[in-house]
Protein backbone atom coordinates (compact mmCIF):
# COMPACT_ATOMS: atom_id res chain seq x y z
CA UNK A 1 0.00 0.00 0.00
CA UNK A 2 1.24 3.93 -0.59
CA UNK A 3 1.71 5.87 1.91
CA UNK A 4 -0.19 9.45 1.24
CA UNK A 5 1.04 12.06 2.99
CA UNK A 6 0.12 15.59 3.21
CA UNK A 7 2.10 17.71 0.77
CA UNK A 8 3.72 19.70 4.03
CA UNK A 9 4.42 16.57 5.56
CA UNK A 10 5.99 14.99 2.53
CA UNK A 11 7.78 18.23 2.28
CA UNK A 12 8.93 18.32 5.77
CA UNK A 13 10.06 14.60 5.60
CA UNK A 14 12.41 15.41 2.43
CA UNK A 15 13.65 18.52 3.20
CA UNK A 16 14.90 17.60 7.04
CA UNK A 17 16.05 13.73 5.50
CA UNK A 18 18.58 16.32 3.19
CA UNK A 19 19.82 18.68 5.54
CA UNK A 20 20.80 15.39 7.63
CA UNK A 21 22.55 13.92 4.93
CA UNK A 22 24.47 16.89 4.13
CA UNK A 23 25.63 17.71 7.60
CA UNK A 24 26.41 13.91 7.84
CA UNK A 25 28.26 14.16 4.42
CA UNK A 26 29.88 17.71 5.72
CA UNK A 27 30.99 16.03 8.75
CA UNK A 28 32.36 12.85 7.46
CA UNK A 29 34.82 14.55 5.02
CA UNK A 30 35.80 17.04 7.81
CA UNK A 31 39.67 18.77 7.51
CA UNK A 32 42.10 17.44 9.79
CA UNK A 33 44.12 20.41 9.24
CA UNK A 34 42.76 23.73 10.93
CA UNK A 35 39.11 22.45 11.51
CA UNK A 36 38.73 25.82 13.31
CA UNK A 37 39.88 28.49 11.05
CA UNK A 38 37.97 31.05 9.02
CA UNK A 39 40.87 32.15 7.06
CA UNK A 40 41.38 28.79 6.13
CA UNK A 41 38.26 28.11 5.15
CA UNK A 42 36.29 31.21 4.54
CA UNK A 43 32.96 29.78 3.51
CA UNK A 44 32.96 26.91 5.47
CA UNK A 45 34.08 23.37 5.48
CA UNK A 46 34.24 21.90 1.99
CA UNK A 47 31.77 19.58 1.41
CA UNK A 48 31.96 16.50 -1.43
CA UNK A 49 28.25 16.98 -1.70
CA UNK A 50 29.40 20.22 -3.76
CA UNK A 51 30.74 18.39 -6.63
CA UNK A 52 27.50 17.07 -7.21
CA UNK A 53 25.76 20.10 -8.07
CA UNK A 54 25.99 23.51 -9.64
CA UNK A 55 24.15 25.71 -12.17
CA UNK A 56 25.32 26.86 -15.50
CA UNK A 57 27.65 29.86 -15.23
CA UNK A 58 27.68 33.31 -16.40
CA UNK A 59 28.45 33.78 -19.78
CA UNK A 60 28.96 37.17 -22.51
CA UNK A 61 28.67 35.92 -25.96
CA UNK A 62 27.71 32.16 -26.06
CA UNK A 63 25.30 29.92 -23.78
CA UNK A 64 28.43 27.47 -24.49
CA UNK A 65 30.74 29.39 -21.91
CA UNK A 66 28.01 28.94 -19.29
CA UNK A 67 29.31 25.15 -19.06
CA UNK A 68 32.72 26.05 -17.97
CA UNK A 69 33.50 27.70 -14.33
CA UNK A 70 35.95 30.64 -14.14
CA UNK A 71 38.78 28.04 -13.61
CA UNK A 72 37.78 26.79 -17.05
CA UNK A 73 36.50 23.66 -15.58
CA UNK A 74 33.67 22.18 -16.88
CA UNK A 75 30.24 22.35 -15.19
CA UNK A 76 28.41 19.75 -17.27
CA UNK A 77 28.34 16.81 -14.87
CA UNK A 78 27.34 18.86 -11.50
CA UNK A 79 24.80 20.80 -13.83
CA UNK A 80 23.03 17.39 -14.87
CA UNK A 81 23.88 16.11 -11.38
CA UNK A 82 22.05 19.05 -9.98
CA UNK A 83 18.99 18.24 -11.82
CA UNK A 84 19.40 15.14 -10.97
CA UNK A 85 18.50 16.21 -7.32
CA UNK A 86 15.54 18.18 -8.30
CA UNK A 87 14.17 14.80 -10.32
CA UNK A 88 14.93 12.84 -7.05
CA UNK A 89 12.77 15.48 -4.87
CA UNK A 90 10.27 15.40 -7.16
CA UNK A 91 9.99 11.21 -7.38
CA UNK A 92 9.97 11.40 -3.44
CA UNK A 93 7.09 13.83 -3.70
CA UNK A 94 5.17 11.87 -5.74
CA UNK A 95 5.77 8.56 -3.70
CA UNK A 96 5.09 10.26 -0.30
CA UNK A 97 2.29 11.71 -1.72
CA UNK A 98 0.35 8.37 -3.05
CA UNK A 99 1.32 9.68 -6.92
CA UNK A 100 2.58 7.38 -9.48
CA UNK A 101 6.18 7.73 -9.64
CA UNK A 102 6.67 6.70 -13.24
CA UNK A 103 3.49 8.84 -14.62
CA UNK A 104 5.09 11.89 -13.38
CA UNK A 105 8.88 11.55 -14.51
CA UNK A 106 8.65 12.36 -18.05
CA UNK A 107 6.87 15.85 -16.52
CA UNK A 108 9.70 16.32 -13.68
CA UNK A 109 12.41 15.91 -16.17
CA UNK A 110 10.90 18.48 -18.41
CA UNK A 111 10.21 21.08 -16.15
CA UNK A 112 14.16 20.17 -14.24
CA UNK A 113 15.37 20.77 -18.13
CA UNK A 114 13.74 24.18 -17.92
CA UNK A 115 14.48 24.97 -14.93
CA UNK A 116 18.16 24.97 -16.33
CA UNK A 117 17.12 26.26 -19.33
CA UNK A 118 16.29 29.57 -17.03
CA UNK A 119 19.45 29.41 -15.27
CA UNK A 120 21.53 29.85 -18.51
CA UNK A 121 19.04 32.65 -19.28
CA UNK A 122 19.62 34.03 -16.18
CA UNK A 123 23.51 33.56 -16.57
CA UNK A 124 23.73 36.29 -19.34
CA UNK A 125 26.07 38.70 -18.26
CA UNK A 126 24.21 42.09 -18.44
CA UNK A 127 21.20 40.03 -16.71
CA UNK A 128 23.19 38.56 -14.40
CA UNK A 129 25.37 41.57 -13.13
CA UNK A 130 22.38 43.93 -13.15
CA UNK A 131 20.48 41.57 -10.94
CA UNK A 132 17.79 40.17 -12.67
CA UNK A 133 17.45 36.97 -10.74
CA UNK A 134 16.61 33.46 -11.93
CA UNK A 135 12.96 33.15 -10.74
CA UNK A 136 12.22 35.96 -13.66
CA UNK A 137 13.26 33.93 -15.99
CA UNK A 138 11.80 30.80 -14.71
CA UNK A 139 8.71 32.17 -14.34
CA UNK A 140 8.77 33.76 -17.48
CA UNK A 141 9.78 30.45 -19.33
CA UNK A 142 6.90 28.91 -17.84
CA UNK A 143 4.25 31.68 -18.80
CA UNK A 144 5.49 31.16 -22.49
CA UNK A 145 5.17 27.54 -22.77
CA UNK A 146 1.82 27.45 -20.87
CA UNK A 147 0.59 30.41 -22.42
CA UNK A 148 1.00 29.43 -25.65
CA UNK A 149 0.87 25.72 -26.06
CA UNK A 150 -0.35 24.78 -23.23
CA UNK A 151 0.80 22.44 -20.14
CA UNK A 152 0.02 18.36 -22.05
CA UNK A 153 -1.16 15.88 -19.78
CA UNK A 154 2.15 13.96 -19.44
CA UNK A 155 3.90 17.57 -18.53
CA UNK A 156 1.06 18.61 -15.99
CA UNK A 157 1.36 14.96 -14.27
CA UNK A 158 4.88 16.23 -13.00
CA UNK A 159 4.18 19.82 -12.10
CA UNK A 160 4.53 19.45 -8.61
CA UNK A 161 5.28 23.52 -8.06
CA UNK A 162 4.78 23.93 -4.66
CA UNK A 163 6.12 20.90 -2.91
CA UNK A 164 9.35 21.53 -4.66
CA UNK A 165 9.47 25.10 -3.28
CA UNK A 166 8.19 24.42 -0.07
CA UNK A 167 10.70 21.33 0.12
CA UNK A 168 13.41 24.12 -0.79
CA UNK A 169 12.16 26.33 2.21
CA UNK A 170 12.62 23.63 4.67
CA UNK A 171 16.06 22.91 3.24
CA UNK A 172 16.66 26.82 3.46
CA UNK A 173 15.88 27.03 6.96
CA UNK A 174 19.21 25.58 7.36
CA UNK A 175 20.85 29.19 5.97
CA UNK A 176 18.41 31.20 8.32
CA UNK A 177 21.26 30.88 11.56
CA UNK A 178 20.43 33.08 14.27
CA UNK A 179 23.69 33.57 15.40
CA UNK A 180 23.95 35.88 12.71
CA UNK A 181 21.75 37.96 14.13
CA UNK A 182 24.27 39.18 16.49
CA UNK A 183 27.66 39.92 13.87
CA UNK A 184 26.96 43.62 13.63
CA UNK A 185 26.12 44.39 17.70
CA UNK A 186 23.84 46.38 19.38
CA UNK A 187 23.54 49.23 15.94
CA UNK A 188 23.44 46.44 13.70
CA UNK A 189 20.56 45.09 15.63
CA UNK A 190 18.15 48.05 16.03
CA UNK A 191 18.77 48.91 12.17
CA UNK A 192 17.67 46.34 11.24
CA UNK A 193 14.96 44.85 13.73
CA UNK A 194 13.33 48.15 14.40
CA UNK A 195 12.41 49.34 11.23
CA UNK A 196 12.02 46.11 9.14
CA UNK A 197 8.83 45.14 11.44
CA UNK A 198 7.46 48.76 11.80
CA UNK A 199 7.72 49.02 7.92
CA UNK A 200 6.58 45.56 7.41
CA UNK A 201 3.29 46.27 9.53
CA UNK A 202 2.64 49.83 8.17
CA UNK A 203 3.04 48.62 4.76
CA UNK A 204 0.30 45.86 5.26
CA UNK A 205 -1.96 47.50 6.94
CA UNK A 206 -2.19 50.71 4.35
CA UNK A 207 -2.27 47.94 1.43
CA UNK A 208 -5.45 46.39 3.19
CA UNK A 209 -7.40 49.66 4.82
CA UNK A 210 -5.81 52.36 2.63
CA UNK A 211 -5.36 51.16 -0.90
CA UNK A 212 -8.17 48.62 0.16
CA UNK A 213 -6.47 46.00 -2.00
CA UNK A 214 -9.34 43.09 -1.95
CA UNK A 215 -6.40 40.38 -1.64
CA UNK A 216 -4.49 40.16 1.90
CA UNK A 217 -1.88 37.29 0.74
CA UNK A 218 -0.77 39.92 -1.50
CA UNK A 219 -0.20 42.77 0.73
CA UNK A 220 1.65 40.60 3.02
CA UNK A 221 4.34 39.36 0.41
CA UNK A 222 4.91 42.91 -1.30
CA UNK A 223 5.37 44.30 2.07
CA UNK A 224 7.77 41.41 3.28
CA UNK A 225 9.29 41.16 -0.22
CA UNK A 226 10.22 45.02 0.36
CA UNK A 227 10.78 45.26 3.55
CA UNK A 228 12.96 42.06 4.37
CA UNK A 229 14.81 40.31 1.81
CA UNK A 230 13.59 40.83 -1.79
CA UNK A 231 12.39 37.30 -3.52
CA UNK A 232 13.05 34.36 -0.83
CA UNK A 233 10.63 36.58 1.57
CA UNK A 234 8.43 36.32 -0.55
CA UNK A 235 8.50 33.13 -1.13
CA UNK A 236 8.89 32.36 2.32
CA UNK A 237 5.81 34.58 3.57
CA UNK A 238 4.01 34.00 0.54
CA UNK A 239 4.04 29.89 1.55
CA UNK A 240 3.20 31.11 4.84
CA UNK A 241 -0.33 33.20 4.04
CA UNK A 242 -0.82 31.03 1.47
CA UNK A 243 -0.20 33.23 -1.83
CA UNK A 244 -1.99 32.84 -4.99
CA UNK A 245 0.92 31.83 -7.42
CA UNK A 246 0.11 35.11 -9.48
CA UNK A 247 0.50 37.33 -5.99
CA UNK A 248 3.88 35.65 -5.55
CA UNK A 249 4.97 36.36 -9.29
CA UNK A 250 3.95 39.83 -9.20
CA UNK A 251 5.35 40.70 -5.85
CA UNK A 252 8.88 39.22 -7.22
CA UNK A 253 8.67 41.20 -10.16
CA UNK A 254 8.14 44.18 -8.28
CA UNK A 255 10.95 43.84 -5.79
CA UNK A 256 13.67 42.48 -8.73
CA UNK A 257 12.12 45.66 -11.10
CA UNK A 258 12.71 48.35 -7.81
CA UNK A 259 16.06 46.62 -6.69
CA UNK A 260 17.50 47.14 -9.97
CA UNK A 261 17.02 50.83 -10.11
CA UNK A 262 17.96 50.95 -6.12
CA UNK A 263 21.06 48.64 -6.86
CA UNK A 264 22.42 51.43 -9.71
CA UNK A 265 20.68 54.86 -7.88
CA UNK A 266 21.93 54.73 -4.27
CA UNK A 267 25.41 54.62 -4.24
CA UNK A 268 25.96 57.81 -6.33
CA UNK A 269 22.96 59.51 -4.12
CA UNK A 270 24.87 58.69 -0.64
CA UNK A 271 27.74 60.46 -2.21
CA UNK A 272 25.45 62.83 -3.27
CA UNK A 273 24.37 63.66 0.19
CA UNK A 274 27.17 63.47 1.82
CA UNK A 275 26.42 60.40 3.97
CA UNK A 276 29.48 58.87 5.80
CA UNK A 277 30.32 55.54 4.00
CA UNK A 278 29.26 53.81 7.25
CA UNK A 279 25.68 55.35 7.54
CA UNK A 280 25.34 54.95 3.73
CA UNK A 281 26.14 51.62 3.62
CA UNK A 282 23.99 50.75 6.46
CA UNK A 283 21.11 52.44 4.81
CA UNK A 284 21.86 49.97 1.66
CA UNK A 285 21.64 47.02 3.66
CA UNK A 286 18.47 48.02 5.49
CA UNK A 287 16.55 49.24 2.23
CA UNK A 288 17.55 47.19 -1.05
CA UNK A 289 15.73 44.24 -1.35
CA UNK A 290 18.31 41.05 -2.66
CA UNK A 291 21.08 39.94 -0.48
CA UNK A 292 22.99 40.25 -4.06
CA UNK A 293 22.25 43.93 -4.91
CA UNK A 294 22.95 44.83 -1.30
CA UNK A 295 26.52 43.76 -2.32
CA UNK A 296 26.95 45.23 -5.18
CA UNK A 297 25.82 48.65 -4.35
CA UNK A 298 27.84 48.76 -1.05
CA UNK A 299 31.11 48.15 -3.30
CA UNK A 300 30.80 51.51 -4.52
CA UNK A 301 31.22 53.16 -0.81
CA UNK A 302 34.20 51.37 0.19
CA UNK A 303 35.58 48.55 2.49
CA UNK A 304 33.77 49.64 5.05
CA UNK A 305 30.80 50.67 3.72
CA UNK A 306 30.65 47.63 1.73
CA UNK A 307 30.95 45.44 5.04
CA UNK A 308 28.36 47.24 6.96
CA UNK A 309 25.78 46.84 3.98
CA UNK A 310 26.30 43.38 3.76
CA UNK A 311 26.23 42.44 7.72
CA UNK A 312 22.72 44.73 7.98
CA UNK A 313 21.90 42.71 4.82
CA UNK A 314 22.76 39.34 6.53
CA UNK A 315 21.02 40.23 10.11
CA UNK A 316 17.88 41.29 8.03
CA UNK A 317 18.33 38.05 6.26
CA UNK A 318 17.86 36.01 9.42
CA UNK A 319 14.56 37.47 10.11
CA UNK A 320 13.05 35.69 7.48
CA UNK A 321 12.67 32.01 9.92
CA UNK A 322 10.69 34.23 12.68
CA UNK A 323 8.44 36.84 9.72
CA UNK A 324 7.86 33.35 8.17
CA UNK A 325 6.38 31.55 11.46
CA UNK A 326 4.69 34.74 12.47
CA UNK A 327 2.98 35.44 9.74
CA UNK A 328 1.63 31.83 9.67
CA UNK A 329 0.36 31.72 12.89
CA UNK A 330 -1.15 35.32 12.17
CA UNK A 331 -3.14 33.74 8.81
CA UNK A 332 -4.30 30.86 10.46
CA UNK A 333 -5.27 32.26 13.99
CA UNK A 334 -6.86 35.99 12.60
CA UNK A 335 -7.00 36.13 8.76
CA UNK A 336 -8.46 33.11 7.67
CA UNK A 337 -11.22 32.33 9.37
CA UNK A 338 -12.44 35.92 8.89
CA UNK A 339 -16.26 35.99 9.69
CA UNK A 340 -16.03 32.36 9.57
CA UNK A 341 -17.49 30.24 12.68
CA UNK A 342 -14.47 29.05 14.33
CA UNK A 343 -14.21 24.91 15.11
CA UNK A 344 -12.64 24.64 18.98
CA UNK A 345 -10.19 27.00 20.74
CA UNK A 346 -8.60 29.61 18.85
CA UNK A 347 -5.15 27.74 18.91
CA UNK A 348 -7.00 24.43 18.11
CA UNK A 349 -8.27 26.35 15.10
CA UNK A 350 -4.83 28.04 13.97
CA UNK A 351 -3.41 24.50 14.68
CA UNK A 352 -5.54 22.93 12.15
CA UNK A 353 -5.09 25.89 9.25
CA UNK A 354 -1.40 26.51 10.04
CA UNK A 355 1.21 25.25 7.14
CA UNK A 356 3.13 22.29 8.83
CA UNK A 357 6.29 22.80 6.59
CA UNK A 358 6.64 26.36 8.06
CA UNK A 359 7.77 23.81 11.09
CA UNK A 360 10.10 21.63 8.82
CA UNK A 361 12.17 25.18 8.32
CA UNK A 362 11.86 26.30 11.68
CA UNK A 363 13.33 22.32 12.80
CA UNK A 364 16.68 23.09 10.52
CA UNK A 365 17.30 26.59 11.12
CA UNK A 366 16.97 26.26 15.37
CA UNK A 367 19.49 23.13 15.18
CA UNK A 368 21.39 24.47 12.44
CA UNK A 369 21.73 27.84 14.56
CA UNK A 370 22.52 25.72 18.03
CA UNK A 371 24.79 24.13 15.78
CA UNK A 372 26.32 27.35 14.53
CA UNK A 373 26.61 28.33 18.08
CA UNK A 374 28.39 25.29 19.51
CA UNK A 375 32.24 26.16 18.51
CA UNK A 376 33.75 27.96 15.74
CA UNK A 377 34.35 24.11 13.86
CA UNK A 378 31.02 23.64 14.40
CA UNK A 379 30.34 27.11 12.35
CA UNK A 380 32.45 25.73 9.63
CA UNK A 381 30.64 22.72 9.68
CA UNK A 382 27.37 24.76 9.12
CA UNK A 383 28.62 26.89 6.30
CA UNK A 384 30.28 24.52 4.50
CA UNK A 385 27.07 22.39 4.10
CA UNK A 386 24.91 25.47 3.60
CA UNK A 387 27.09 27.47 1.26
CA UNK A 388 28.77 24.04 -0.79
CA UNK A 389 25.28 22.04 -1.17
CA UNK A 390 21.89 23.33 0.64
CA UNK A 391 21.77 26.72 -0.92
CA UNK A 392 22.46 25.53 -4.35
CA UNK A 393 19.83 22.62 -4.04
CA UNK A 394 17.21 24.80 -2.78
CA UNK A 395 18.14 27.43 -6.18
CA UNK A 396 17.69 24.44 -7.97
CA UNK A 397 14.31 23.33 -6.23
CA UNK A 398 13.14 27.10 -6.44
CA UNK A 399 13.90 27.50 -10.02
CA UNK A 400 11.77 24.15 -10.84
CA UNK A 401 9.57 25.99 -8.53
CA UNK A 402 9.00 28.81 -10.40
CA UNK A 403 8.70 26.85 -13.63
CA UNK A 404 5.51 24.58 -12.43
CA UNK A 405 4.01 28.57 -11.50
CA UNK A 406 4.65 29.84 -14.29
CA UNK A 407 3.19 27.30 -16.47
CA UNK A 408 0.50 27.17 -14.91
CA UNK A 409 -0.35 30.99 -14.30
CA UNK A 410 -2.74 32.36 -16.63
CA UNK A 411 -2.10 35.64 -18.36
CA UNK A 412 -5.44 36.58 -17.73
CA UNK A 413 -5.10 35.93 -13.81
CA UNK A 414 -2.63 38.53 -13.81
CA UNK A 415 -4.10 41.19 -15.69
CA UNK A 416 -6.26 42.10 -12.38
CA UNK A 417 -3.76 42.57 -10.04
CA UNK A 418 -1.54 44.31 -13.01
CA UNK A 419 -4.82 46.58 -13.92
CA UNK A 420 -5.71 47.81 -10.53
CA UNK A 421 -1.97 49.64 -10.40
CA UNK A 422 -2.56 49.08 -6.57
CA UNK A 423 0.19 46.84 -5.99
CA UNK A 424 2.88 49.36 -7.22
CA UNK A 425 1.56 51.84 -5.45
CA UNK A 426 1.75 49.91 -2.37
CA UNK A 427 5.03 48.90 -3.49
CA UNK A 428 6.40 52.13 -3.40
CA UNK A 429 4.78 53.82 -0.91
CA UNK A 430 6.32 50.86 1.76
CA UNK A 431 9.73 51.49 0.04
CA UNK A 432 9.68 55.33 0.87
CA UNK A 433 8.81 54.88 4.36
CA UNK A 434 11.37 52.33 4.40
CA UNK A 435 14.21 54.89 3.29
CA UNK A 436 13.38 57.42 5.42
CA UNK A 437 12.58 55.25 8.57
CA UNK A 438 16.48 52.83 7.79
CA UNK A 439 18.15 56.52 7.10
CA UNK A 440 16.85 57.80 10.29
CA UNK A 441 17.66 54.56 12.16
CA UNK A 442 21.41 54.42 10.67
CA UNK A 443 21.76 57.59 11.19
CA UNK A 444 20.93 57.84 15.19
CA UNK A 445 23.02 54.35 15.61
CA UNK A 446 25.91 54.37 13.08
CA UNK A 447 26.54 58.07 12.98
CA UNK A 448 25.94 59.70 16.30
CA UNK A 449 25.08 56.86 19.29
CA UNK A 450 27.84 54.49 18.02
CA UNK A 451 29.70 56.56 16.07
CA UNK A 452 33.68 55.94 17.92
CA UNK A 453 32.59 52.26 17.71
CA UNK A 454 32.10 52.25 14.40
CA UNK A 455 35.08 54.76 12.95
CA UNK A 456 37.34 52.61 11.39
CA UNK B 1 -4.79 25.66 -22.13
CA UNK B 2 -4.37 21.84 -21.70
CA UNK B 3 -4.17 19.72 -24.92
CA UNK B 4 -1.05 18.26 -26.11
CA UNK B 5 -2.26 19.66 -29.74
CA UNK B 6 -1.22 23.09 -30.32
CA UNK B 7 -2.82 24.39 -33.08
CA UNK B 8 -0.64 25.80 -36.19
CA UNK B 9 -1.13 29.59 -34.60
CA UNK B 10 0.00 28.44 -31.09
CA UNK B 11 2.65 26.55 -32.68
CA UNK B 12 3.41 29.82 -34.79
CA UNK B 13 3.60 31.76 -31.63
CA UNK B 14 6.03 29.61 -29.70
CA UNK B 15 8.42 29.75 -32.74
CA UNK B 16 8.12 33.42 -32.66
CA UNK B 17 8.88 33.91 -28.58
CA UNK B 18 11.24 31.24 -29.18
CA UNK B 19 13.09 33.31 -31.24
CA UNK B 20 12.75 36.56 -30.10
CA UNK B 21 14.35 34.70 -27.07
CA UNK B 22 17.53 34.01 -29.26
CA UNK B 23 17.86 37.28 -30.36
CA UNK B 24 17.52 39.11 -27.64
CA UNK B 25 20.17 36.59 -25.58
CA UNK B 26 21.84 35.93 -28.72
CA UNK B 27 22.48 39.07 -30.22
CA UNK B 28 21.20 41.90 -28.27
CA UNK B 29 22.57 41.19 -24.64
CA UNK B 30 25.45 40.48 -26.07
CA UNK B 31 25.47 43.92 -28.41
CA UNK B 32 24.60 45.65 -24.76
CA UNK B 33 27.41 44.25 -22.84
CA UNK B 34 29.48 46.18 -25.76
CA UNK B 35 28.47 49.40 -24.26
CA UNK B 36 31.12 51.76 -22.16
CA UNK B 37 29.31 52.20 -19.27
CA UNK B 38 27.65 48.39 -19.03
CA UNK B 39 30.76 47.32 -19.78
CA UNK B 40 32.78 48.95 -17.29
CA UNK B 41 29.67 48.08 -14.66
CA UNK B 42 30.24 44.62 -15.56
CA UNK B 43 33.98 44.89 -15.07
CA UNK B 44 33.71 46.15 -11.71
CA UNK B 45 31.59 43.02 -10.49
CA UNK B 46 34.26 40.83 -12.15
CA UNK B 47 36.92 42.56 -10.49
CA UNK B 48 35.40 42.75 -7.27
CA UNK B 49 34.09 38.84 -7.07
CA UNK B 50 30.36 40.11 -6.57
CA UNK B 51 27.16 38.24 -7.61
CA UNK B 52 24.91 40.84 -7.26
CA UNK B 53 22.27 38.01 -7.67
CA UNK B 54 22.96 35.68 -4.42
CA UNK B 55 19.17 35.71 -3.34
CA UNK B 56 20.14 35.19 0.33
CA UNK B 57 23.77 35.75 1.98
CA UNK B 58 24.77 31.73 1.73
CA UNK B 59 25.16 32.42 -2.04
CA UNK B 60 27.70 35.73 -2.03
CA UNK B 61 31.10 34.34 -3.40
CA UNK B 62 32.70 35.76 -0.17
CA UNK B 63 30.40 35.44 2.79
CA UNK B 64 30.11 38.56 4.96
CA UNK B 65 32.91 38.73 7.77
CA UNK B 66 31.83 40.81 11.49
CA UNK B 67 33.58 43.75 10.82
CA UNK B 68 36.85 44.19 13.27
CA UNK B 69 35.45 47.58 15.01
CA UNK B 70 32.49 45.13 16.61
CA UNK B 71 34.69 43.82 18.94
CA UNK B 72 35.93 46.83 20.43
CA UNK B 73 34.71 48.05 23.61
CA UNK B 74 31.58 49.60 23.28
CA UNK B 75 31.37 53.36 23.57
CA UNK B 76 28.21 55.12 23.66
CA UNK B 77 27.46 58.93 22.75
CA UNK B 78 30.35 60.06 21.07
Amino acid sequence: MRPQLHEDTAATLVGLTIVALALAVTWAARPAVEPASRQAYPKGWPTPLSSTIDKPQTWADSPLEALCDKKGRSVVVPVLMGMGWVVLVGMAGALLGGRSVVRGLPGTVAVTALAGTAYLLAGQKVIHYYNLEYPLWALGVGLLIGNIVGVPAWLGRGLAGEFLIKTGLVIFGAEVLFGRLLELGLPGLLTAWIVTPIVLVTTYLAGVHLLKIPSRPLCMVVSADMSVCGVSAAIATGAACRAKKEELSLAIGLSLFFTVIMMVAMPPLIAWMGLDPIVGGAWIGGTIDATGAVVAAGEALGKEGGEVAATVKMIQNSMIGVIAFAVAVYWAGWVEHDGQQREGSLAAEAWRRFPKFILGFLVASLVCSWLFTRSPEAALWVDGTTTGFTSRLRGWLFCAGFVCMGLQTNFHELAPALGSGRPLVLYVAGQLLNLVLTLGMASLTFGWLFKKMVEP
Amino acid sequence: MSSLQATRPEMKRLVLGIAAVIAIWGGLLPALLRCPAIARHVARMEERGVNPTAMYYTELDRLPLRPEWVDRRLTLWP
